[in-house]
């Protein structure tokens, strides 16, 4: 795997070490996304392995730790410890790597860190200048400190799952269709980019401090902390409203999410000069200059039926069709995209969205960076470690230059 | 109100002109003000950022300094009141650029070249900016012009693929998530570009793309298409691995339970905490690969069960036995959820057209810098503040200037 290697490059935080006892997305995340932008990463596993090694997907949905999708995603731009922490020289290596780190980054359990003496209190009086980066489900402290909490969970409890499906698209049907999960790692996902902006803010504070510090972050927060929209209409309207449609989570009027001839669009035009265009692109329907949806005030009273006018238009034509329109006129209107697609278009092409990478023999494209810096450029400088593929070399010869 | 003075803060000293909109770039900002970083957004009357926009706190709608939308995300920023449609108004949003350390804007792609307030523009007299600006297909490709908010967004992003309930259509997240997913990369982005300019001297330009953002959710379905040419599928609330892993219905009107069941001992300790141990022998859910295989039955008996239980106490019982549960919180919830308040993960600021509201903090804490919790601005606010302190706009141009309409 070696051979997918390429040249060392510089990135914005090349010379910052960061040392992650990670297992799962979240704290695995924010250590990828400081290697991505050119910190040397170890990422130490103990003999078991990360969990998600275990996971998925193989080629050719063939198990096998050293070729698992998820795994090789999550630990690319990284080298790779293995060590036994319940022994003594392990942990003993433990310290020599923390020793010589800026960053720890961690999502094991609390009572583990503690029994290990690798808990937040214990690392800051030993590493004074060291960030400590912990993730939890819900935090170190409080009355569900010590509950247990994974991906579904803190989605649940961070107000995700009551508000999805969400703005503009709703349950139809307060029983059969309950708040929903995604089948991917939302939570986990933004934890470990949380993790990483508080680290990285830590990291930038120590420039003027001199000092270390724990930057301690509850899952549950970190989802709770994005739904800005939701939350700001709680705390200024102050309304219990209920997963279906209604005027209060749909937002200003029109903003639909509406079947069309091969598969569904957004059409959201919040605005006057969005809803005249709208019109006009409709081919200016008779009903649509009615006083019933003239204002955004008789939009916004009338929106069911609203709903229905524009299900009479959309059904007509095709997903593209209707973006074209939207083009031409610059109107939101946008069709769904299925992965496939997203995977083939020129846009992706151009913007390097996906990344060519080997797993297991068989080629496989994953996300690559989410953000293009360009005085500092993105690459994927090595691939995932297999287990304990740098131990040696990481405790002998020290980190790479 | 965690307002720890005598710390210090991790971003001060670092300046960011914001010309940001709707929520993805406020958003990015609103957490790098809270840091420290001196934030200053330019507005006008004609180009009112969020003001303009619900909720508004009672009575007081339509007024600019009522907004909730507006309060909730330029908490601890500037206003400066510059109108942009005029030669003079841009020249003074150049000089205030001129002075900061980071400039943002989450236009239409193409707007603020046309502004004469773009990247080779602005480089040109500060060539150490940190500019990063964030749009919805990104700045650079064949679509990076097109046009779509959060929604469509979402759609394109491949997120909505693995979205929805078991069999049905694509479904969108809640949350208008690739805002506030995307402006928290930004200001990533952001401080990594500062560490790198600290260290090089070297300023840069970023972009992002809001469905970039969302991609890095789906890491998982994007490898086992390319690799195995597996479609992705939309399974309601289970996992492709685990079983149960579900959301079920309980007693009151419209209450849920999360339950995630991972390990064989967290299942023995499921069954017996619902009272039916007899699971445990049943051949339809023995092992993992008889659970999966029978999924609905499964998922039914559970919700046969959490019909009669309470959410909450459901969620204490299971956690009592060693099983992650919890209750599905709605967002006026979570304003009053004891763990997030336990922990100072929401914070009540005052205003002075509003009076105190509450709304999420920064979600992690930090035991050696410090963060800062202030109102929002009114508008304008800070107009003669930057303008003749900062950018040493003199009185009588000041004046000149706030007569001929520059300044509203």
């Amino acid at each position: 795997m070696s051979g997918n290697a390429q040249p060392s490059i510089h990135g914005p935080l090349a010379g910052v070490t960061v040392v992650e006892l990670g297992d799962g997305t979240a704290g695995p995340y924010t250590a990828k996304l400081f290697g991505d932008l050119g910190a040397d990463v170890i990422k130490v596993e103990g003999p078991e392995g990360d969990v998600s090694r275990r996971r998925g997907p193989f080629p050719d949905g063939r198990a096998d730790p050293e070729a698992s999708g998820l795994f090789m995603y999550l630990n690319s731009n990284k080298l790779g410890a293995m060590l036994d922490l319940d022994s003594k020289p392990g942990l003993a290596d433990m310290h020599e790597l923390l020793g010589r780190a800026d960053i720890f980054i961690t999502n094991i359990p609390g009572k583990r860190l503690e029994a290990l003496g690798l808990d937040a209190k214990t690392l800051r009086a030993r590493y004074p200048k060291l960030i400590v980066t912990t993730i939890s489900p819900f935090g170190a402290d409080g009355p569900w400190a010590d509950k247990l909490g994974d991906e579904l969970v803190t989605f649940a409890m961070g107000g995700m799952a009551y508000s999805t499906p969400g703005m503009p698209d709703a349950a139809d049907d307060l029983i059969k269709e309950p708040p929903l999960h995604p089948a991917c790692f939302v939570a986990e996902t933004i934890a470990g980019l949380v993790a990483a902006e508080g680290a990285m803010a830590a990291l930038l504070g120590r420039g003027r401090t001199g000092e270390g510090c724990h930057v301690e972050l509850s899952q549950q927060a970190a989802m709770a902390s994005l739904q800005i929209r939701d939350v700001m209409t709680a705390s200024y309207v102050g309304s219990r409203y209920n997963r279906l449609l209604n005027p209060v989570t749909i937002g200003r009027m029109p903003n639909f999410y509406l079947p069309c001839k091969d598969g569904y669009v957004t059409v959201a035009g919040p605005m006057e000069i969005h809803w005249d265009r709208l019109v006009e692109t409709m081919g200016n329907p008779a009903w649509a200059k009615s006083e019933l949806y003239s204002t955004e005030i008789a939009r916004t009273a009338n929106w069911v039926a609203l709903r229905l006018k524009l299900i009479e238009w959309t059904m007509t034509l095709t997903g593209d069709e209707l973006h074209a329109f939207a083009e031409k006129s610059q109107l939101p209107i946008f069709p769904f995209y299925t992965i496939r697609r997203l995977t083939e278009i020129e846009h992706s092409r151009v913007r390097q969205t996906f990344v060519e990478v080997d797993i297991g023999g068989k080629q496989a494209r994953m996300p690559a960076a989410p953000f293009k810096m360009r005085g500092t450029p993105w690459s994927l400088r090595y691939p995932a470690p297999r287990l304990g593929e740098h131990t040696a070399a990481v405790l002998k010869d020290g980190l790479p230059a | 109100m965690t307002t720890a003075r005598s710390l210090h803060l991790p971003l001060e000293g670092v300046r960011v002109l914001d010309l940001g909109q709707f929520i993805a770039i406020p958003f990015c900002t609103l957490w790098l003000a809270w840091l420290g970083a001196e934030v200053i957004v330019v507005e006008s009357r004609r180009r009112m950022t969020s003001r303009t926009a619900p909720p508004f706190a009672e009575g007081r709608e339509k007024e600019p300094n009522a907004s909730g939308y507006f309060n909730h995300l330029y908490s601890s920023k500037k206003s400066v009141t510059v109108d942009m449609t005029t030669a003079e108004g841009r020249d003074i949003v150049r000089r205030i650029a001129g002075v900061c350390d980071v400039m943002v804007d989450n236009f239409s792609t193409g707007v603020l070249e046309k502004l004469g307030l773009g990247y080779e523009a602005i480089a040109a007299i500060s060539p150490s900016i940190i500019m990063l600006s964030n749009g919805a297909f990104g700045r650079v490709g064949p679509m990076a012009n097109s046009r779509g908010l959060h929604s469509a967004v979402n759609l394109f992003s491949g997120v909505a693929d693995v979205t929805g309930y078991a069999g049905g259509h694509p479904r969108l997240l809640g949350g208008v998530l690739p805002d506030p997913l995307s402006g928290t990369y930004s200001g990533f982005a952001i401080m990594a570009a500062i560490y790198h300019r600290q260290k090089t001297g070297q300023g840069q330009f970023i972009d992002v793309a809001m469905h970039e953002a969302m991609l890095t959710l789906i890491p998982e379905a994007v490898i086992d298409l390319t690799m195995n040419d597996v479609e992705p599928q939309r399974v309601g609330n289970r996992d492709r691995v685990h079983a149960p892993h579900g959301i079920y219905r309980c007693q009151e009107d419209d209450t849920w339970l999360a339950v995630s069941v991972k390990d064989e001992n967290s299942w023995v300790a499921f069954c017996k905490a619902a009272g039916h141990a007899e699971w445990l022998n049943d051949p339809r859910f023995a092992t993992l690969d008889a659970r999966r295989m029978n999924i609905s039955a499964l998922d039914m008996a559970i919700e046969q069960w959490s019909l009669g239980q309470n959410a909450h106490a459901a969620a204490d019982l299971l956690q009592r036995a060693g099983v992650p549960a919890g209750p599905v919180l709605r967002l006026d919830e979570m304003l009053d959820n004891e763990q997030l308040n336990a922990r100072g993960g929401v914070v009540s600021i005052d205003h002075p057209v509003v009076g105190p509201r509450r709304q999420m903090a920064l979600p992690w804490r930090m035991d050696s810098l410090g963060v800062e919790y202030r109102r929002a601005p009114l508008l304008g606010e800070h107009t003669r503040e930057v303008l003749t302190e900062l950018v040493g706009v003199s009185e009588s141009d000041y004046a000149r200037l706030e007569a001929g309409g520059v300044l509203s």
